[in-house]
């Protein structure tokens, strides 16, 4: 072991020793910050992309979407509800805007709506501890197209029955309960939420997301859309445990700087409410538009640096005969393989740890915003992409072991991980062979610097075009750790078969 | 452990070429050993092996009886130059020690100490890629001795050397081998060896020609043969002839005799009256036993060649 | 000039490396393009897709391959300290970097021709299976469609001019490595930054200026009047690009000892 070490100090000076390659170090890191700056002045002027603006945060910090139509009373302590959800319908989707205007609010429709509803068309109860947006909530609901779920606090969604249309809330102490029947006696319970105790509004609520059809062509995406209107039929509406002699209110909670906040309508007939909603409450999505990760755009530069000196780590040693005094020094080659690797992932993972702190650092400051990305995410992004650095760096060091030829291992390391993400994400390839790309290339890696997160509450196309890796994180970084284990492995064998 | 390198029966093909064919020998410690033969007789390859940088189909080459990768670290058991241009130009001659001696558990000042052993002091902390080839040698020798190991083994090390540099390396060679070191010097070039060989392994087409002591071969090539300088060419031939020996002319005023010693020649000149102005015994120079020995190796291996056909 | 240009052309064809780097360009620009015509649909009429370029992806993965082999031509040199020999023999650096250049762009030339030949048949014989029919508004590819043609000669051309300008990189830099890398890096990073600028003045700009966009929008058949730059004026772009290069590469060569 303590032959190991001498031989990681070996190496080490080795790398520190020859001016260009610390030089390389430095222009890495240069680079990134120098693409943050640009990725950041290159977004600057659209600081209100496609749900954009000074989003509300939901509880837990991701960012929201909150608009409903809510028919409400107070709720001071535990209680009750129930409802029958008699209808659930959609307006028209608005013509696709001309010319790139932005889409407009419907008028209200004349007649009463027809259309069929959003597939997440929403229309139930709610428990939320207030009205503004991104208070903490609980609810169940009928849905236009995925059958009863209980949601709460924007980011959890769980199914119920696909066919009931009662549905019933209980508030005992810190907990909400949701119910759904086909028939108002047999009731399945559908899940819980946590609610803190205490003062909150109850009652009905409407909302749907806006019509969207996505699209990708060579080179980029899109997104085409634009509000539509829900509406809600309930009858038999019981609450239990509300204030003596309180009636019902409407009141329409939505993002402030909303231009297209939905019109506001609630008609109480009877036994019958009638509410239009617009807006979705539920987690934000990405889509096209800026996103935090684009600080990072520069380890596609930095990356080309660290696979140069991977490469160069090791062929400049085999093209000057250098190769057999390491091996005279060190016989045991793939010993000899293990401490460069350490050593160059090592030195390039501190080297990206500085660069994309830097350049994170640098493009939040010109983009003047984080997107919401929590500070674990933040981390996630900073330490994924140097540990992404690290070991594309030890991937190029196994490809020049094998090919021992310095510009031919530079050009298969970028191409295998540049090539596919520009395939994929610049939308070459059709959604469905860019995810397969993205599973299995190694620019599935990059993977770890995606902030979206995919929701399946939420209508969206989750291709690569709109940034959507088909793995998670790590996952997507695990393929390009495979193929430098499998690269690795080939260059052992090599190493060992081979004359030096 | 025992200074020795020891080669047994290493047989390597590249191909259809036959690079080492049952190479075998022995170099002991306290003298050097010259390995000579023309290029590409095989003595790169054959250090190579002895490195464990290239593989044998058969053979075993052992270093103080073990095999060099079973060497924990190596350098303290055999230094090695094998190429001297094996640098990264823009690392400083130093650096270039220095991770080596990482490599082996060493520190900066051994470093230092080799470097001046060798000359480089002053240049150490330059980038190798300007050094002459005569700096790079000494480079590679001062590495070979980071470890202060007890075999040496150095490929071609005179080469580039101007002549200064020759009379250092010679001087530097002997020492080592009079501290009781195993030194093992490839050269294609026997005269570069003169006065600093001890022994002699001779290579040609992959297998050992000779391994003999240099005394041994150059009393052998000598012969007792004796020049003889005379103004009397063809008087001191007949004198001579008469007596048995056989007579060449080798320039105006000298003749070779063979078949009498220096003292008869002497006597059977005088009693002739026939004027010399000087008789000595033949002493062959290293150059000339080595070139008897590789002709000879060139017709021993004429003949398998046809056979093999 | 002419004996350099024999000279550059000997050295070229009697090593191995060159020829099946040629192979392999053309080779690897067929094979993606076949991926790309194979993983390609058109569901329905006016899917709006650009089917002539969709069949010539596979120059994204040619690029690459060429630029391997513009910046061995002169990195190889470098590597062995075969440039002092080729110095010693032509002084002057410009005839030889202009030697250089007719080489590489004629090596360039052959791995181009098939290879874009091939992706142009792949696309051709692959795309109607696709849904690329005529009733969905996709006659069959043809060079004698006017539009087809600039694609697929541009597509030629854009190779030649990729290898021009890693050629004049890597007289510039002197290492193969780097070289491939710096030209790798030129090429590939401005399609990435794209994707991540929102600012249309931004993206415009960039879709304007850098090479490998500049230069692919040569392969443009539909939507020609929309582009930031048009065809040949991208091509144009891209032939800056390895104009500055060489130029750059022969200054340096002509400054710098060997």
């Amino acid at each position: 072991m303590s032959g190991f070490v001498g031989l990681l100090h070996a190496e080490l000076t080795k790398f520190r020793s020859v001016r260009g390659w610390v030089i390389g170090c430095g222009l890495a890191v240069f680079l990134m910050l120098l693409f943050a700056g640009l990725a950041g002045a290159g977004n600057s002027h659209t600081g209100n992309g496609p749900g954009g603006g000074a989003l509300p945060v939901g509880p837990d910090g991701t960012r929201v979407l909150d608009g409903l139509t809510l028919v409400h009373q107070p709720l001071d302590g535990d209680g009750s509800l129930t409802v029958r959800v008699a209808s659930l319908v959609g307006s028209e989707p608005p013509e696709p805007p001309q010319d790139g205007a932005a889409p407009t609010a419907p008028e209200r429709p004349a007649a009463p709506p027809t259309a069929a509803p959003e597939p997440w068309a929403k229309a139930g109860l709610i428990v939320k501890s207030g009205t503004a947006p991104g208070s903490p909530y609980a609810a169940v609901m009928v849905t236009g197209g995925h059958g009863v779920r209980m949601q709460h606090d924007f980011v959890h969604d769980t199914a119920g029955p696909a066919d009931a249309r009662w549905l019933r809330l209980v508030r005992a102490g810190g907990t909400v309960t949701g119910y759904a029947s086909a028939d108002g006696t047999a009731w399945t319970q559908v899940g819980t939420a946590a609610l803190a105790a205490g003062e909150a509004t109850a009652g009905i609520f409407v909302a749907t997301p806006g019509h969207e059809e996505f699209d990708q062509y060579p080179g980029g995406a899109s997104s085409i859309g634009g509000k539509v209107i829900a509406t809600g039929t309930f009858d038999n509406l019981v609450i239990a445990g509300g204030r003596p002699g309180a009636g019902w209110e409407t009141r329409a909670v939505a993002n402030e700087n909303d231009p297209q906040a939905p019109p506001l309508l609630s008609e109480h007939d009877g036994d019958t409410f009638t509410v239009q909603g617009s807006g979705d409450v539920a987690p934000a999505t990405g889509g096209p538009g800026p996103k935090l990760e684009q600080t990072l755009v520069g380890s596609f530069a930095a990356l080309t640096v660290v696979a140069v000196l991977g490469v160069l780590f090791v062929t400049t040693e085999y093209r000057r005969g250098l190769v057999r005094t390491t091996f005279t020094t060190t016989p045991g080659r793939i010993r000899v393989l293990a401490a460069k690797a350490v050593v160059l992932g090592a030195i390039t993972f501190a080297v990206g740890l500085v660069a994309s702190t830097g350049a994170l650092l640098l493009g939040k400051a010109i983009l003047g915003e984080d997107y919401g990305a929590t500070v674990g995410t933040q981390v996630r992004l900073v330490v994924g992409t140097a540990a992404l650095l690290a070991v594309a760096a030890v991937f190029a060091l196994a490809i020049g072991t094998i090919l021992r030829r310095g510009a031919g291992a530079v050009a298969a390391v970028v191409v295998l991980i540049t090539l596919p993400y520009i395939l994929s994400v610049a939308a070459v390839l059709p959604a469905v062979p860019a995810q397969w790309v993205l599973r299995l290339t190694p620019a599935a890696a990059f993977a770890v610097q995606q902030t979206l997160h995919v929701w399946p509450q939420v209508y969206q196309a989750y291709t690569p075009a709109f940034g959507y890796f088909p793995l998670s994180a790590w996952g997507g970084f695990a393929v390009l750790c495979g193929w430098t284990a499998a690269a690795l492995a080939i260059a052992a064998v090599l190493l060992r078969r081979r004359d030096a | 452990m025992e200074a020795t390198i020891k080669v047994d029966g290493l047989r390597k093909t590249y191909g259809s070429t036959v690079a080492l064919d049952g190479m075998t020998f022995t170099v002991n410690p306290g003298r050097v050993t010259a390995f000579v033969g023309p290029n590409g007789a095989g003595k790169s390859t054959t250090m190579r092996v002895v490195l464990g940088l290239d593989r044998v189909d058969a053979g075993t080459a052992l270093i103080g009886g073990r095999p060099y990768r079973s060497l924990r670290t190596p350098l303290r058991h055999v230094g090695a130059l094998l190429d001297a241009s094996a640098l990264h130009p823009s690392r400083s001659g130093r650096d270039h020690l220095l991770w080596q001696a990482h490599s082996q558990r060493l520190g900066g000042k051994r470093v230092d100490e080799v470097l001046r052993l060798t000359g480089l002091a002053d240049v150490g902390r330059r980038s190798a890629g300007g050094y002459s080839l005569g700096m790079r040698q000494r480079l590679g020798v001062a590495g070979a001795l980071l470890g202060d190991p007890p075999v040496l083994m150095l490929d071609e090390p005179f080469n580039g050397l101007d002549p200064e540099g020759i009379r250092w390396m010679r001087g530097f060679l002997r020492a080592l081998a009079a501290e009781g070191r195993a030194v093992l010097v490839s050269s294609h070039l026997m005269s570069e060896l003169q006065d600093t060989a001890g022994h002699l392994v001779v290579v040609g087409r992959g297998r050992v020609v000779a391994d003999t002591s240099v005394a041994d071969l150059i009393a052998a090539a000598s012969g007792d043969r004796v020049t003889l300088r005379t103004s009397a060419r063809t008087e001191a031939m007949t004198a001579l002839a008469r007596e048995g020996a056989t007579v060449a002319v080798t320039d105006r005023d000298t003749l070779t005799v063979d078949g009498l010693p220096a003292d008869r020649v002497v006597v059977v000149l005088s009693g002739a009256g026939v004027p010399f102005s000087e008789v000595a015994a033949h002493r062959a120079t290293l150059e000339e036993a080595y070139m008897d020995l590789t002709r000879d190796a060139v017709e021993f291996r004429a003949e398998p060649t046809e056979v093999a056909r | 000039m002419t004996g350099a240009l024999h000279a550059e052309w000997t050295k070229l064809r009697t090593v191995a490396g060159p020829l099946w780097l040629v192979v392999g360009a053309a080779a690897l620009t067929a094979a993606l393009s076949v991926a790309a015509v194979a993983a390609a649909e058109c569901p329905a009429t006016g899917c709006g897709q650009d089917a002539v370029r969709t069949s010539l992806t596979g120059v994204q993965l040619g690029q690459a391959i060429v630029a391997v082999l513009a910046v061995l031509v002169i990195g190889d040199e470098y590597r062995t300290g075969l440039i002092r020999t080729t110095l010693a023999t032509v002084p002057s650096r410009v005839t030889v970097l202009a030697a250089k250049g007719a080489v590489v762009a004629g090596a360039t030339l052959a791995a181009a021709v098939p290879g874009v030949l091939g992706a142009y048949l792949a696309g051709r014989l692959m795309l109607p299976g696709r849904g690329f029919t005529a009733a969905h508004g996709y006659p069959p590819l043809s060079l004698t469609d006017g539009a087809t043609l600039r694609a697929v000669a541009g597509s030629v051309l854009y190779l030649t001019l990729v290898a021009l300008m890693s050629l004049g990189l890597a007289a510039a830099v002197r290492d193969a490595p780097t070289g491939v890398g710096t030209v790798l890096g030129v090429l590939y990073l401005a399609p990435v930054l794209i994707t991540v600028v929102s600012d249309p003045d931004w993206e415009k700009r960039l879709r304007q200026l850098t090479p490998s966009n500049a230069g692919l929008s040569i392969q443009h058949t539909i939507g020609v009047a929309d582009l930031p730059i048009g065809p040949w004026a991208g091509l144009g772009v891209l032939a800056l690009w390895s104009a500055g290069a060489l130029l750059l590469g022969g200054l340096l060569l002509r400054l710098r000892d060997a």
